[in-house]
């Protein structure tokens, strides 16, 4: 057993994380913070998560034939997928956009999800692939980081916090995570977005766009994108991009939930039904050009079943 | 010995501890009440192993939890979350708050990422605030706080019908009027009890019996509708505080 | 993926009092991909029965050729139009000659027969793909969006509804249906058909 000396000999990350494991493996199953006085916190209180593994010579393949990840939709654990995510920098910060739909096969789960982790005041996160995962880990993540503030009086950047989750998912890397996440914030050094994957990328950059109905949005994002964007501009440009993506992509849609991160933090910006913004646009909202994003709403009287007057005399 | 090359073929088995048990379970959230609800019928493929298997568990006088998939692991893992509920107990004096059960129930599937209890989850009941709530959970620990929620074997044949009862989904209403935000706790079991019926009628493992919890806040006026329901019968274990009943039905046995 | 998801789609039909409806989503995809909002899935037969083929889009263009010609050919032959009973049949065979490498079709016919008093009775039937056929006396669904048809349908219809009652009711039915499908919806399509006429009404649906 540790000393009582050893044990708070130190503050720094990897100690805590060495005393942490020393801790866990010393109790049983059950200890004291599982009888309810760390709030619920039980399997988290020791301060690394510990995991049930199946006695089987390979879990992960254990894993895989028990459980979807989008190769096989015929396994019985459905864990829900689809997702039309973006996150781009601009002059005036950070815009996140998502869509709010989550599928199980042909079958549309839930068209209300919040694919938008709020981590803390100054950093959010995008959730595509497993929604558990992301869920789980980017609030650990979150946990983390205001364990660093207090430890450093100062808050965690951006990428620190991306590089923080980066190697905590590098450390289950095939045992079947799966997430692909935008870790954005405003840090000392300004606006930020970092992708983030279950693989273990972790990639600096202006603009990303993450799921099955990203082609779609990076179409309309590549087109609309400038650095010099106004906060209008640069919030028409998330919803109308996430809006192309629902419209064409069968595992997008339903909402979008659009995020703006500026110096003194993020702010949700508002919720928009993509059919609505199809037929009557995003409403009466900065930026956007008033009326319906659809094709066949836009070209009403211009296109060839219906042509204009001068036209069809030519 | 004459032949000493064996032809049998090596063989390969795979660890299978998972099976599907079929039925379904449905919660409903009211501006202060909550309903939450589920057949009594356990199936393996075709044959019915029990028609009466409770789904639905009181957990607490305000948290009701709801259980769907293998009926091994769901009836563990609700020994497990009142395991911990009454170590919170011991430890606090009070009962765990809703929402604090929403994330112990997270972290408790989310331990089993890579040996997951096969179960789909809701969780119904009242929060600190007083208003209804309804959690519902993949099995592996993601949620979401919803208004109503169906999962289960025929979670797609109740939940577009309930989007069009609950939620009025592609209803206009008529002009000068809008759609109520909450429903009375009379039309909610009665949607619930269509919701099954129809089930029932449609999808094979889906039938025998129906338990619904009601879950009242403290004070709520929905108290008086309930009177004249028969065969109510209250669980409320603590005085003036939230109160539970639960109500039972029969379904087709076919 | 399973072939009847490839192109997707969903047809339902509903019987009234002396009226039937069917009606149909409007999308036509490849997988997860949308490609148009206007693929009519269902097709006039005669003046009084209407065939609804969910399924595979190549299929549906195919069949609806090949039954209008043996329509033709009946009409031709027997100097009467046909009747939806026989028509059910004509459908039924139609596809079980294809037994061992079917259509990838689920059809779905409503129509009106007449009786011996002069009057009408509804008459709804679907089928699998290879044409074994089921004679509901309420509604029929078929199509990616099926499980969710039958628990909206099973909820919201009624005997004995009246035109306008039943058109409410099965585009009630396909509208919630399809919301909650991936690979159907982009707009419907619904014809309740009456002894006098046809009514046929676009709906606006969700476009996601």
């Amino acid at each position: 057993m540790n000393s009582f000396a050893e044990r708070f000999s130190t503050t720094s990350a990897t100690a805590q994380m060495r005393i942490a494991q020393a801790a866990a493996a010393d109790e049983e199953e059950f200890d004291g913070a599982m009888w309810g006085s760390d709030a619920g916190f039980g399997s988290l209180a020791k301060g690394v998560p510990s995991f049930s593994v199946p006695a089987v010579a390979d879990p992960t393949s254990f894993l895989r034939l028990h459980t979807d990840d989008h190769a096989d939709p015929n396994c019985r654990i459905k864990i829900k997928h689809g997702t039309t995510t973006l996150a781009f920098r601009f002059q005036g910060g950070v815009i996140v956009a998502v869509d709010s739909r989550a599928t199980a096969g042909s079958y549309i789960a839930s068209g209300t999800v919040k694919k938008v982790i709020e981590i803390n005041p100054y950093l959010l996160g995008t959730m595509a692939g497993g929604a558990a995962d992301c869920q789980y880990w980017e609030t650990y993540l979150g946990m983390h980081c205001r364990l660093h503030e207090l430890r450093n009086r100062e808050r965690i950047s951006v990428s620190a916090a991306s590089k923080y989750l980066s190697n905590l998912v590098y450390g289950y890397k095939g045992m079947g995570l799966s997430m692909g996440t935008m870790i954005c914030g405003w840090d000392k050094t300004g606006p930020a977005v970092f992708y983030v994957d279950s693989d273990g990328t972790r990639l600096k950059g202006d603009l990303f766009s993450v799921g099955s109905g990203s082609t779609h949005a990076y179409g309309v994002l590549d087109q609309g994108y400038r650095w010099d964007l106004t906060d209008e501009e640069a919030q028409e440009l998330g919803r109308r991009s996430i809006y192309a993506a629902g419209h064409r992509d069968a595992y997008s849609g339903n909402t979008c939930n659009l995020y703006h991160v500026k110096e003194d933090g993020w702010k949700f910006i508002g919720n928009y039904d993509i059919s609505q913004m199809h037929y009557d646009g995003p409403g009466d909202v900065p930026g956007a050009p008033g009326g319906g994003y659809g094709y066949d709403i836009r070209v009403e009287g211009r296109n060839s079943s219906n042509p204009p007057a001068v036209a069809a005399a030519a | 010995m004459p032949n000493m090359i064996s032809l049998a073929q090596p063989q390969q088995r795979q660890f299978n501890p998972y099976t599907e048990n079929g039925g379904t379970i449905l919660a409903i959230a009211g501006a202060d009440f909550s309903v939450i609800a589920g057949d009594t019928r356990q199936s393996e493929g075709y044959s019915i192993q029990t028609r009466y298997a409770p789904k639905v568990f009181r957990l607490t006088d305000k948290a009701v939890l709801a259980v769907n998939g293998f009926a091994a692991d769901g009836n563990m893992f609700v020994k497990k979350v009142r395991q911990r509920l009454e170590w919170y107990r011991h430890a606090h004096a009070k009962d765990m708050p809703l929402r604090a059960i929403a994330r112990l129930i997270q972290t408790m599937l989310y331990a089993r990422r890579f040996f997951p209890f096969y179960v789909y989850n809701i969780l119904g009941g009242i929060e600190e605030d007083g208003t209804g709530a309804v959690y519902s959970f993949d099995p592996v620990g993601s949620y979401e706080r919803e208004a109503c929620r169906a999962a289960g074997a025929a979670q797609s044949l109740v939940q577009p019908f309930l989007d069009n009862q609950i939620y009025f989904k592609n209803q206009t209403p008529a002009p000068g009027t809008s759609h109520p935000v909450h429903l009375p706790l009379s039309t909610v079991l009665a949607l619930v009890i269509d919701s099954f019926t129809s089930a029932t009628e449609r999808h094979i493992e889906v039938g025998d019996g129906l338990e619904m919890y009601v879950v009242l806040s403290k004070g709520s006026t929905a108290f008086q509708s309930l009177g004249a329901i028969h065969g109510i019968q209250e669980l409320t274990a603590t005085e003036d505080g939230e109160r539970v009943f639960v109500i039972r039905r029969e379904l087709k046995k076919d | 993926m399973s072939i009847m998801e490839l192109n997707g789609g969903s047809v339902v039909a509903m019987v009234g009092k002396d009226c039937v409806a069917i009606a149909s989503d409007l999308r036509l995809g490849n997988q997860a991909l949308s490609v148009a909002t206007n693929f009519q899935k269902i097709f006039p037969v005669t003046d009084r029965i209407y065939l609804g083929l969910p399924g595979l889009a190549t299929d549906v263009t195919t069949l609806r050729e090949r039954f209008r010609f043996r329509v033709n050919m009946y009409t031709i032959k027997e100097e009467r139009e046909i009747e939806p009973e026989t028509f059910a049949h004509l459908v039924s065979s139609t596809l079980y000659e294809h037994r061992f490498g079917p259509y990838y079709i689920e059809p779905v016919m409503a129509g009106l027969s007449k009786t011996p008093s002069g009057g009408v009775k509804p008459f709804i039937a679907a089928t699998d793909l290879i044409g074994c056929l089921n004679f509901a006396k309420d509604f029929v669904v078929a199509g990616t969006a099926s499980t969710k048809l039958y628990g909206v349908a099973e909820g919201l219809w009624e005997p004995d509804l009246e035109p306008e009652d039943l058109f409410e009711t099965i585009s009630q039915t396909l509208l919630n249906a399809v919301d909650r499908d991936a690979f159907s919806g982009w707009g419907c399509i619904v014809h309740v058909i009456t002894k006098d006429k046809v009514i046929t009404r676009t709906l606006k649906g969700r476009m996601d």
